[in-house]
């Protein structure tokens, strides 16, 4: 590998890779120190608020979000293997602290320097191929706050195309809604659910033994329905595949 | 209409249940949906468009006051009677009484859906005026004694089957399926209608300042006929429907169509300036304009004034995955979709219909192919924060997230109870596999599992892993 300055970045776990799928966050540790990254991991950090934001319970995502300012406050990247997450953090804090001038100062300063893995990888890193030992047929399901809130949709699918041992195929409607909406799964189960299906339908049709995406949230609902029903089909953080380390994926 | 709003989680199980209702919607969004997307690829403009559209409705809107004199000024000029109303009851009052006055005993209607805001057609009926829809699916509707569940499309709950066993029913026609041939059954019955009756009645796509026209965008030619062949015209529109100048409609006409159907150009575009002129070959001899305001100068003034932006062209129906699952009646009222979950709670307050809000992934879909940029799921998000100002939340909810919010509070007590959450799951959930939730969470788990959470978090292993000490962060 060419030799290449160490580019400083703090890993921004989430919550949810945090509790559910370390494999998910070793793999995001494994990729980036392959591109030369100094990763650090703070351990203070706890939830960027998300769920609160989304179901306008403000008062509580102020508090988790000034604590995660307070936490990636430095001047290093962050990177974090959720899209999601990523735009919480680059366009919801803004509207969170819209009235509290500090706040909002350093809620830009420190947006700015968010990133979605795959999105750092391509870029900040400019890497090209990933250099994954991963094999198997994939397909890429767009998270809709990476897709449509950090605009990234080609990041993704640059680096699973440069793996050699993987063949990608891509869904239809890839873009559509897998039905999680984090609280909305739990409040309108049976409308999350029809939504899931559909989305399944999409994945089985393409034949990939593996669907993967860049965000926890759809990776639960659609690996939790899959998990469910037998469908012979495997959701896969994109982490691990990039890693080549799958294993630990619901 | 009564309105529903309240009652959306109920109206939507019912409706994801309805075989006949999922039929119907599949087939039509995914219609509109491929159409639209082929009229986008094929105009470069569109997103240039867009972001002119949306200049122009805010124009409009900064400087309502202006517009609207401006409007009133020239269509009196052009010969038409405007009236203004404060809300439904007066714009009813406003109808029926012109109705009287012009001696109507029947009135041809275009599709309108401030017409159904105020709920027009009931109070014409109730003064003994017979209002008969001419748009092919609000003719429909109005045969089954339904409401409307889309905005341009108010028939899309129901499949063609459907159609024909009500034509067969209702009209005595006999059964068939093919669509043109319930076409010609409504068109042939439609003409005497058209003919005879005293007033047509209509909404407005635009009202133009600068000249006093009222727009109209239609595709069946019902919309032309009962404009022009009664002698009576009558134009229901919320002031929001103001656009500055005649000249901004181009651009507005070629989104318009794009993102209601994907037609490139829609098959009538009618602008009406005032009355008959001496000379006309037709037209009506009077020409009466309601205004509505119902809420919209208050919306105005609000931090969701942008939703006033709206063309009403149904594109953020069609491409929610919620209005494709559930259709519009499980929105409870006059505007479904993402529209209608902000602008209902705005136009009805609320309380009455605090679901609609959280009815949504906030997956964005919506917004990406609004014309005029509405960002909608911010305005969601808005709605649900405003719910909780207000006191609407689920006990159980607020103190969910008070709960959430504390074991968020330090890195130390998250991990605590990851830690506590790792042994339960050990014990409980052998294979990783949690399929059975309590209370609250139990949605999840009726068709899903949910991964059980890891023996160790990350942040232990990775503390094991690379030697750090608890003290050494």
């Amino acid at each position: 590998m060419v030799e290449r300055k160490r580019v400083p970045a703090s890993l921004f776990s989430t919550c949810l890779a945090d509790t559910f799928f370390p494999n998910v966050c070793f793999a995001t540790v494994a990729v980036l120190e392959r591109f030369g990254v100094d990763l650090r991991v703070p351990l203070s950090q706890t939830c960027c608020g998300q769920p609160a934001f989304n179901t306008g319970n403000r008062k509580e995502a102020r508090k988790m979000a000034a604590k995660f300012l307070t936490v990636f406050r430095g001047e290093e990247y962050i990177v974090t293997p959720s899209g999601s997450c990523a735009n919480m953090v680059k366009h919801e804090y803004p509207v969170l602290f819209r009235d509290e001038p500090n706040l909002l100062t350093l809620a830009h300063r420190v947006g700015e320097r968010v990133f979605e893995l795959s999105q750092f990888l391509v870029e900040i890193l400019g890497v090209t191929d990933p250099g994954s030992p991963y094999r198997g047929k994939v397909t890429y399901h767009d998270s809709c706050h990476l897709k449509r809130g950090l605009g990234v949709a080609e990041a993704p699918r640059t680096l699973l195309r440069a793996i050699p041992g993987v063949e990608f195929v891509e869904m239809e409607e890839s873009d559509r809604c897998c039905g999680f909406g984090g609280v909305f799964s739990v409040r309108y189960p049976h409308l999350s659910c029809r939504m899931a299906d559909r989305k399944i339908e999409r994945i089985l049709e393409t034949g990939a033994q593996v669907v993967t995406s860049g965000d926890i949230g759809c990776l639960m609902n659609i690996g939790g329905t899959i998990s469910r029903t037998g469908y012979p089909v495997r959701a896969v953080h994109i982490a691990e595949i990039l890693a080549g380390s799958e294993g630990g994926s619901p | 209409m009564e309105p529903r709003t309240r009652h959306f989680f109920r109206s939507a199980e019912k409706a994801l249940a309805d075989h006949a209702l999922q039929v119907a919607l599949s087939r039509t969004t995914a219609k509109f949906l491929e159409n639209r997307a082929a009229a986008v690829a094929g105009y470069p403009g569109f997103e240039g468009a867009r972001e002119r559209a949306s200049r122009i409705r805010q124009e409009a809107l900064d400087n309502l006051d202006a517009h609207l004199a401006r409007f009133l000024t020239e269509a009196r000029k052009a010969g038409a009677v405007v009236h203004a109303a404060r809300d439904g009851r007066e714009a009813r009052e406003i109808a029926v009484g012109i109705a009287r006055d012009e001696g109507v005993s029947l009135a041809v209607k275009g599709k309108s859906m401030v017409a159904e805001e105020v709920g027009l057609n009931g109070a014409l009926e109730a003064a003994g005026i017979e209002v008969v829809e001419t748009d092919l699916g609000e003719y429909i509707v109005q045969l089954a004694g339904e409401s409307p569940s889309h905005i341009i499309a108010p028939a899309i709950h129901k499949t063609r089957e459907e159609v024909s066993r009500l034509f067969e029913e209702k009209l005595g026609e006999p059964y068939a399926e093919e669509i043109g041939e319930l076409t010609r059954i409504v068109r042939r019955r439609l003409r005497e209608q058209f003919l005879s009756a005293q007033m047509g009645i209509s909404g407005a796509n635009f009202l133009c300042a600068d000249t006093g026209s009222v727009v109209l965008v239609t595709n069946e030619g019902n919309g032309r006929m009962a404009t022009t062949l009664p002698r009576v015209h009558l134009v229901i529109a919320g002031i929001d429907k103001v656009i500055p100048r005649l000249a901004d409609l181009p651009v507005l006409l070629r989104l318009i169509p794009r993102s209601a159907t994907g037609q490139s150009l829609s098959s009538y575009v009618t602008i009406l300036t005032g009355t008959r002129r001496p000379g006309d070959a037709e037209g009506p001899e009077k020409l009466h304009i309601i205004l509505l305001d119902n809420g919209r100068t208050g919306i105005l003034q609000g931090k969701y004034r942008e939703i006033l932006k709206c063309v009403r062209c149904g594109a953020c129906l069609n491409i929610c995955p919620v209005f494709q699952s559930v259709g519009g009646h499980a929105y409870g009222w006059v505007y479904p979709g993402p529209l209608g979950s902000v602008l209902a709670p705005l136009l009805l307050g609320l309380p009455e219909s605090s679901p609609l809000p959280d009815a949504s992934t906030l997956c964005g879909a919506c917004a990406e192919v609004c014309p005029v940029k509405i960002p909608l799921p911010e305005m969601l998000v808005e709605l649900r924060a405003d719910g909780r100002a207000q006191g609407l939340k689920p006990p159980a909810e607020v103190l969910g997230m008070k709960a959430y919010a504390a074991m968020m509070s330090r890195g130390g007590i998250l991990e605590a109870f990851q830690r506590i959450a790792g042994v339960v799951s050990q014990l409980l959930f052998k294979d990783g596999r949690v399929r059975w939730l309590p209370f609250g969470l139990s949605g999840w788990t009726e068709r899903r599992d949910l991964p059980a959470p890891a023996p160790q978090p990350f942040r232990k292993l990775w503390k094991k892993q690379r030697g750090i000490r608890p003290w050494k962060r």
